[in-house]
């Protein structure tokens, strides 16, 4: 399976979030990634109606199936109330990586502007440089270190571990924190509050793409 | 009565057979076979050295710790899934500040079919009875020592060393799996453990045992038409003789074992 840190490109362990704040209706597809530009479909539909804000933010799940180089949600439209979150995953093994891409600017994960989120959980050791591949300049380190479990006990602490989350909160360049350290297998959630529309990459993906295309 | 004879003692046919199996080229093969409870392609190349001959009237050459000395590269793949159970990443919940708490759904991952490569050498020794056996093919006549039977191959610490060439091959396969570090080790066992040292006896034996066990040793070859001397002038033509008939045995000659051959001429 791939896991590479992409939020231009979700995969099964990760998540895209999107907080509505103000009423109306907002459709959407779910593309294969990269390939927002292409698909001017909008099967989907988030309606986000004037509710009960007191109530607080409500969470509302979609999971997403891959069905012939499809994707597809259980519901094509989905009522919330302003204020309301909308989380994305497709736990899906067979699934190419993909991007919920809506019409309105703020609402498309490869380019996350406010109010919005990327998780991903980390499945391999290794420091994860990432950045903004529309250049914003954000960037941060991820350092993700071996648990080095050796036994029934280190185990046990390692499950009770990745049961934790953490967060990196975007605000414009700001970044904090710009650093953290995980263990394998934990997610972090990567909370844009406010963008010129950024996406979070491991920068070796940005380099490698840029030595093959002959512009590194 | 034969007219030639030639006999070696247990030192002479020691040294012949040291030079006839050094010169029988390495010997390759290729196939599949049960590797435990996966399936492995796999292609040897195995090369022979001679061991102690012991010669057994009438007619056996016994080699005793024939050496077969073999290159093995193997190959495996299997679906992890089949050993290692699927591992979810379970909720996660996340306090935003100001906003509330957002959760990630709980993420399986079912592990991904690999494919293990595997180089190992080592070798193998083992001991053989063979009979002495004469043809007389297309003019030319044979004596060959024909293994009997099909002998045990013991692989003693081999199938330890190839079970640990195995792990480490797999070891950097497996790291680079996501979310599969933590269960390296577990990982590793389990490949091991299904595959185990009667798996590793069981692909070893069926793969190297025919290079043993159609053993055919030449001794000696020599045309039935046979010149013993050339040709001086027109009026002087080369000699030829006939060899009619070659036998050999193995015989008791006072305190030593003998291998001879008997010959019987005619011009």
């Amino acid at each position: 399976m791939l896991n590479t840190l992409d939020s231009r490109a979700l995969q099964r362990a990760d998540c895209y979030g999107q907080r509505f704040m103000k009423s109306g209706d907002y459709p959407y597809n779910i593309v294969p990634a990269h390939g927002a530009l292409i698909s001017t479909d909008r099967p989907f539909m988030v309606r986000v109606r004037d509710g009960d804000t007191k109530s607080g933010m409500n969470q509302h799940d979609v999971p997403i199936k891959s069905c012939a180089g499809r994707f597809e949600v259980p519901d094509p439209e989905l009522v919330i109330n302003v204020g309301d979150m909308v989380l994305w995953n497709c736990n899906d093994p067979n699934a190419l990586p993909y991007a919920v891409v809506g019409d309105h600017e703020f609402f498309r994960s490869n380019r996350l502007v406010n109010e919005s989120g990327f998780s991903h959980a980390f499945g391999t050791a290794d420091d994860y440089h990432w950045i903004d591949a529309h250049g914003s300049g954000a960037s941060g380190i991820v350092r993700v270190r071996d648990p080095g479990c050796k036994g029934e006990e280190d185990l046990k602490r390692w499950r009770q571990t990745i049961a934790k989350g953490t967060l990196v909160t975007i605000n414009d360049r700001n970044v904090e924190p710009s650093e953290v350290e995980i263990v394998t297998g934990q997610t972090v959630f990567f909370l844009v509050t406010k963008g010129p529309g950024i996406s979070i990459i491991d920068a070796r993906l940005l380099y490698r793409s840029a030595e093959e295309t002959g512009k590194g | 009565m034969a007219e030639i004879i030639a006999a070696l003692d247990e030192q002479g046919a020691n040294t012949l057979l040291d030079t006839t199996i050094g010169l029988i080229p390495p010997q390759s093969s290729s196939g599949s076979e049960n590797l435990g409870p996966f399936v492995a392609g796999y292609s040897v190349v195995a090369t022979l050295t001679n061991g102690d001959v012991d010669l057994i009237p009438p007619d056996i050459i016994r080699l005793v710790d024939l050496r077969v000395d073999w290159d093995l590269d193997l190959s495996f793949g299997f679906d992890l899934s089949s050993i290692l159970p699927d591992f979810c990443i379970p909720q996660i919940c996340i306090d935003i500040p100001c906003v509330g708490e957002v959760c990630t759904p709980r993420i399986c991952i079912d592990w991904p079919t690999i494919s293990i490569p595997v180089s190992f050498g080592d070798f193998v020794k083992a001991t053989g009875d063979f009979r002495l056996d004469i043809s007389l093919v297309g003019g030319v006549w044979k004596v060959q020592a024909v293994i009997v039977g099909i002998p045990n191959l013991q692989f003693g610490a081999t199938t330890a060393l190839l079970l640990a060439a195995i792990g480490a091959a797999a070891t950097p396969i497996l790291l680079a799996i996501p979310f599969i570090g933590p269960f390296l080790a577990i990982a590793v066992n389990a490949i091991l453990l299904a595959i185990g040292i009667a798996g590793v006896t069981g692909f070893l034996g069926p793969i190297l045992t025919p290079f043993i066990s159609g053993l055919k040793i030449p001794i000696y070859e020599q045309p039935k038409l046979f010149q013993i001397l050339p040709a001086e002038s027109p009026v002087d033509p080369r000699v030829d003789i006939t060899i009619d008939l070659i036998a050999a045995a193995v015989a008791h000659n006072g305190a030593e074992d003998e291998l001879v051959l008997t010959a019987d001429v005619s011009p």
